[in-house]
């Protein structure tokens, strides 16, 4: 993950410069001051149906990637199991070597959620997707009223339906692979996990996805944090490809097959 | 698609199908709402394209191309009408003597334009109403189509999926793109392209179940003119993408450790 680090920061660097010749289009249909500026302390906008719009380009606030205990409440603590709390100080004093988004695997549910680029959030009847920057990935969220399957294919960001509650989208994801970290420290999840996010939009500028862990294999019970997205104005996604210029394999070259049993060898 | 990468990656593919077959079936077949069916519940793929409330054709569904274009783009036109310019052919054919051991998507890296919509995985068309959004099931990756009337910029990041326009001619959306890196591969085979390609790709849903994809190459650094070909695809009701992690297990470097560092 250092070395995921510093690429990102490179391709972040690199792009700077460029960005500014093509990169702001104007959003269109957004409240604006009378200087022109998007006044992202207007009402959250509705639907027909008068549900909020949760569309737009979004960018979490940085620190929960990190480490998601930052979006904890004060005095809360991660209930591991006694395994996943080994596992995971395994992963802390070998400086997350074996993280499988160091191999451009994609971060998952929640950790997508958590990374510090845009997602675009794009609502539809049937369904709502979210676009993510990192790593040029996305995901579906199903919200035409069908249930979570019962045996789904186990993958990374698992499978996603969601159903609203008042004026909150309440998106539950199970079907995950027993390889996913829920964040950059390497904190567990297994086969058993199930994600629930709350997606409140707080005004036009603000939203909070308030996260449940619920994972009886890897935690002693369910536990939650909250992670703020600020919207993005005039702005867009970037290509984000992370195999471009990896230098990973070149820096570990031969990773140990450990407890996720899809490492490098 | 027998060759190159693509030959890893088929090889990934069809172990990931192999094993994700039997279960599928138990997940997977979700009936696609709003697709007219015949009497015996069967998805009528001649019924009429459905409409947009502005008139136009809706593109949104689940679509897969016909396997016929990944590995050759040029492969339903006479042999020896792609018009090279002769530095471009003399790569294409090194490239075909070294079975595309170059191939940036042995690397996980996206197909881009034209080479995505080729790839015989589906993909996801989401029709909005000032954009069009493609989500690839090949490398599980995305592109965006802006349909709100803007031009191409003039000074582009360069990247693998270009910048992308739309704009309606009648029933038939036109999708121009431009702002390429100078490394795309236009298909397997590894016809090159420079940072002058600009491809237009002709979107014509024909009825519901199928759609054509008419693409016009315009490379002056590549090609002596622009050339076309034109990729068919069929409608996917009643199933859904699959999550493809290119990254997975991938044995590129291990075969061909240094291939991508040249």
């Amino acid at each position: 993950m250092k070395a995921l680090r510093f690429l990102f920061v490179a391709v972040v660097v690199m792009n700077t410069s460029i960005a500014a010749q093509w990169l702001k289009h104007p959003t269109a249909g957004i409240p604006r001051t009378p200087d022109g500026k998007p006044d992202l302390s207007a009402p959250t906008p509705r639907q027909a149906n008068g549900r909020p719009v949760l569309a737009g380009l979004w960018r979490p606030a940085p620190g929960l990637v990190g480490d998601m205990t930052r979006g904890m409440k004060a005095g809360e603590t991660v209930p591991f199991q006694p395994w996943a709390e080994t596992l995971f100080k395994e992963r802390r004093a070998n400086n997350s070597r074996d993280d499988p988004t160091a191999r451009c695997v994609v971060g998952g549910v929640p950790r997508s959620d958590f990374v510090g680029y845009p997602f675009k959030i794009l609502e539809r009847p049937e369904m709502m997707v979210i676009l993510y920057e990192a790593v040029h990935s996305y995901r579906q969220i199903f919200t035409d009223g069908r249930t979570l399957p019962k045996d789904p294919n186990p993958n990374w960001f698992g499978y996603s339906v969601g159903r609203w509650e008042g004026d909150v989208l309440v998106v539950e994801s199970s079907g995950f692979n027993d390889n996913v970290w829920l964040d950059n420290a390497g904190r567990p999840a297994t086969e058993m996990l199930k994600v629930t996010e709350r997606f409140v939009r707080k005004n036009f500028g603000q939203m909070d996805i308030e996260i449940t862990i619920d994972d009886p294999k890897a935690y002693t019970k369910p536990w939650s944090v909250t992670q703020q997205l600020a919207f993005q104005a005039d702005t867009e996604l970037l290509e984000y490809i992370c195999n471009e210029n990896n230098k990973y394999f070149d820096i570990i070259p031969k990773l140990p097959v450990s407890e996720g049993g899809s490492q490098r060898q | 698609m027998k060759r190159s990468m693509t030959r890893m990656g088929v090889a990934l593919v069809i172990g990931c199908l192999a094993s994700a077959a039997p279960v599928m079936a138990q997940w997977l077949k979700q009936p696609t709402a709003g697709v007219p069916r015949t009497p015996d519940g069967k998805p009528n793929l001649s019924a009429p394209a459905p409409r947009m409330p502005d008139g136009k054709p809706d593109l949104s569904g689940l679509w897969q191309p016909a396997a016929i274009l990944i590995g050759d783009l040029a492969a339903n036109l006479p042999k020896g009408s792609v018009p090279f310019q002769p530095w471009a052919e003399k790569l294409y054919n090194e490239r075909r003597a070294n079975d595309s051991r170059d191939d940036p998507t042995a690397n996980c890296i996206v197909g881009g334009v034209p080479r995505s919509d080729a790839v015989p995985y589906p993909f996801k068309v989401l029709h909005e109403k000032d954009l069009v959004v493609i989500l690839y099931e090949a490398v599980h990756s995305y592109r965006q189509i802006f349909a709100d009337g803007r031009k191409l910029p003039e000074d582009m990041n360069p990247s693998w999926f270009g910048y992308s326009v739309g704009r309606w001619e009648k029933d038939t959306f036109i999708v121009e793109t431009a702002g390429f890196n100078d490394r795309g591969w236009l298909d397997n085979f590894g016809k090159p392209a420079t940072d002058k390609l600009r491809v237009t790709e002709k979107f014509v849903r024909k009825d519901f179940g199928h759609m054509d994809i008419l693409i016009t190459i315009d490379d002056t650094g590549a090609y002596t003119k622009p050339w076309d070909v034109t990729l068919p695809l069929i409608l996917r009701p009643d199933t859904e993408l699959l999550e493809y992690i290119c990254n997975e297990n991938n044995k590129y470097f291990d075969i061909i450790p240094k291939a991508v560092d040249k």
